[in-house]
């Protein structure tokens, strides 16, 4: 019997030391990131680091390093914490990214997805914290209605619209009126949201509208529709395509001859991977950006420590990736830094200060005026979406429009 | 000129499908063991060509029987180190070990080489024949000669050679095959190798068809995977039927269904979906013991 009490005493007494030692290891582990959080800040960034939008997720995460470095990892006194995480280009992973980052993590600052597809997958999962959102990327004006008039939320990226509207403006000052344009779209978010903005901007500016092919993302053979393009003979080709399909595009265009005389897209034709994977196919092609590369943009006078010029900043970028910055890149820091300088001015990442600071931003940046507006169908915050018209001619971005920036002008293709 | 442009792009996108489809037909056919990382192996052939050609300057195709020798080796060595273990388990298992080393291997090459999308291209690349007002693409006319070239070698290896024919009895029947003497497992790893070493070669004639990028493989894979069931699983004659086969419904259906090209694939796998209706084993499959 006492053997008996014996046992049970140092059962006890084991269970009780055991408990107490889980228990205090249990309350250090949560003490110990509570302490941690309170001397960083932490910035979600959720890219697409592996998948078929990989290129956009590596633009944008670069962007954002070059930022943190801009500012020595260290904003309103505190340490800046990058939590990185894969989206995997998946829209099902970008959800559970999100949910980890803004209900466990509790994060203040988000920074992507780029992808349209991504931010639209994120949208209902940033509705559970609604904190601060640098949106750089998503073209799709399905974005702005999804999003509403959120106070929050802070588009960087130029709307595909504002693509069309530049595109249909230059291209109507070049060629005049009453010429025909044909349109290749993608069945994903980027090309079916494209193409009522193509057609509504187009038909405005006085174009005609010809035919209308949907190619399938990844296809490996357009010949198809380029034959069908080749019997409509527009003038104007309009392709609503992502990176990776332009490139199969283009280097079929001119394996095909296609004598279309104006071949368009977005800002795809610039990046220099694009440029390299098509070669000669490049020549001709029309573009819209706000950047290209190895353009000159002077440093900003009120902060040039953050926004230098852009030759120094180009070759800083280049020095550390080995590789010619994209839009996306030189954008996605250009917003981060915008995104720092508040939280900076609001000395905390608390969303609410940050949001009215952000607001309040005028800056000169890497890729001109940074200012948020607020946007024709109804939200808050856009920032960039003045854009320039060039071509491609002998390996060389030409600007043709609008005419203060131009350079150039534009030439019809031959298709030989 | 519609109609003869619409039998060269078939022929051409068949040509490319069969080559996708052959190794892993192959590598089915002998080990019995589903390669999940074939796209991977796709992959890496084509970030072989692309190097070759941007680094040092040399052609793809001169490129392509060194990389394949690479990729035999990978293969052999992979099977003798890794798959053999797994042999005698559940499919499920050697799925999930491929699709494992699939994973690795992607995205050791998005870490390795970056996520920037690649092309290699050599001048035939952007070149085309002229026939009238159709047009032959040089490039993809080469990739077809390839494909052409390894669905001849690859049949004249099996009914022509000791080895080749072991691996035919090996499929037929293993027990068989071991008691008249043959070493089951080499010639499991040497088909392996042999699937591996056509992976690459795809991967090399893609690198100047399609952009090359760490996460290429696995829609190939799908591809690929489709291919061998429409034509009967383990089939290299039925792997090409069904390459050509699908190579026309997709270009057809391109050609002549109003935004065509978006339907390609749907229509083609709904064809798929009827003919493993009709005939479970598909068009040259064996009935399943």
């Amino acid at each position: 019997m006492a053997n008996q009490n014996k046992q049970r005493k140092r059962t006890f007494l084991n269970s009780t030391v055991a408990g107490f030692t889980m228990g205090c290891l249990f309350a250090a582990s949560s003490w110990l990131p509570a302490q941690a959080a309170e001397d960083t800040i932490q910035i979600g960034v959720p890219m697409e680091l592996s998948g078929r939008f990989v290129t956009f997720g590596t633009s944008g995460k670069r962007g954002v390093e070059m930022a943190v470095d801009a500012f020595k990892g260290r904003v309103a006194g505190k340490k800046i914490e990058i939590l990185l995480r894969d989206v995997q280009s998946d829209a099902q992973v970008t959800v559970q990214v999100l949910n980890d980052l803004i209900t466990q993590k509790k994060v203040n600052l988000l920074v992507g997805p780029i992808s349209s597809a991504m931010v639209s997958a994120a949208i209902p999962a940033w509705r559970q914290g609604k904190p601060i959102w640098i949106a750089h990327g998503s073209t799709t004006p399905r974005t702005e209605e999804e999003v509403g008039a959120e106070p929050r939320f802070f588009h960087t990226y130029p709307y595909s619209y504002h693509y069309q509207a530049a595109m249909s403006a230059g291209l109507k000052q070049a060629m005049g009126p009453g010429k025909t344009v044909a349109i290749i779209y993608a069945d994903d978010a980027y090309g079916r949201a494209g193409l009522p903005a193509a057609k509504k901007y187009f038909s405005e500016a006085g174009f005609k509208l010809g035919v209308e092919e949907l190619v399938r993302s990844g296809a490996s053979d357009m010949n198809p529709i380029l034959q069908k393009v080749r019997f409509a003979k527009p003038d104007v080709l309009i392709s609503l395509v992502q990176t990776n399909d332009l490139a199969t595009l283009a280097k079929q265009i001119r394996i095909a001859g296609l004598d279309t005389p104006y071949l368009t897209d977005g800002t795809d034709i610039f990046i220099e991977e694009w440029q390299k994977a098509v070669g000669d196919a490049q020549e001709g092609w029309i573009g819209v950006a706000g950047y290209f590369p190895g353009m000159a943009r002077p440093a900003s006078k009120d902060r040039p420590d953050l926004f230098p010029s852009l030759t120094d900043w180009e070759a800083k970028y280049r020095q550390r990736y080995n590789v010619a910055p994209a839009y996306l890149d030189v954008g996605a820091y250009s917003a981060t830094i915008m995104l720092l300088m508040a939280v900076d001015k609001a000395g905390s990442d608390d969303p609410d200060k940050v949001a009215a600071e952000l607001k309040k931003l005028d800056v000169q940046t890497l890729i001109g005026r940074g200012r948020f507006v607020p946007t024709p169908s109804g939200t808050l915050n856009q920032a960039f979406q003045d854009l320039m018209v060039a071509q491609r001619q002998g390996g060389k971005n030409v600007v043709f429009y609008p005419n203060e920036l131009a350079t150039g002008k534009v030439i019809p293709r031959t298709g030989k | 000129m519609i109609y003869v442009q619409l039998v060269i792009d078939s022929l051409l996108l068949g040509g490319l499908y069969a080559l996708m489809a052959l190794g892993l037909a192959l590598s089915f056919g002998v080990t019995n063991i589903l390669n999940f990382a074939h796209g991977e192996a796709i992959m890496l052939g084509a970030y072989g060509a692309f190097f070759a050609f941007s680094l040092g300057g040399v052609d793809p195709l001169l490129a392509l029987p060194v990389l394949m020798a690479v990729g035999f080796a990978a293969g052999y060595g992979l099977f003798r180190y890794f798959l053999k273990r797994v042999l005698s388990e559940p499919q499920v298992n050697q799925i999930l070990l491929t699709f494992g080393i699939g994973m690795i291997l992607n995205n050791t090459a998005a870490i390795a080489f970056s996520g920037d999308m690649r092309s290699a291209n050599p001048s035939y690349a952007s070149e085309a024949i002229r026939l009238g007002e159709a047009y032959l693409p040089t490039g993809r006319l080469i990739a077809f000669g390839v494909a052409c070239l390894m669905a001849v070698t690859l049949l004249l290896w099996l009914h022509r050679t000791e080895y080749g024919r072991a691996c035919r009895a090996v499929a037929q029947n293993q027990l068989a095959s071991t008691l008249s003497g043959i070493d089951l497992k080499n010639v499991y790893a040497v088909a392996f190798g042999i699937s591996i070493a056509i992976g690459v070669a795809t991967g090399v004639v893609l690198s100047w068809v399609t952009p090359v990028t760490p996460f290429m493989g696995f829609h190939l894979l799908v591809k690929a995977f489709a291919i061998i069931v429409l034509g009967g699983i383990g089939s290299i004659g039925g792997a090409m039927l069904g390459a050509f086969l699908l190579g026309v419904l997709e270009t057809s259906v391109a050609y002549f269904v109003p935004e065509g090209i978006g339907w390609a694939e749907g229509v083609a796998f709904a064809v798929l979906f009827l003919i493993l209706i009709v005939r479970p084993r598909g068009i040259a499959g064996q009935v399943a013991e």
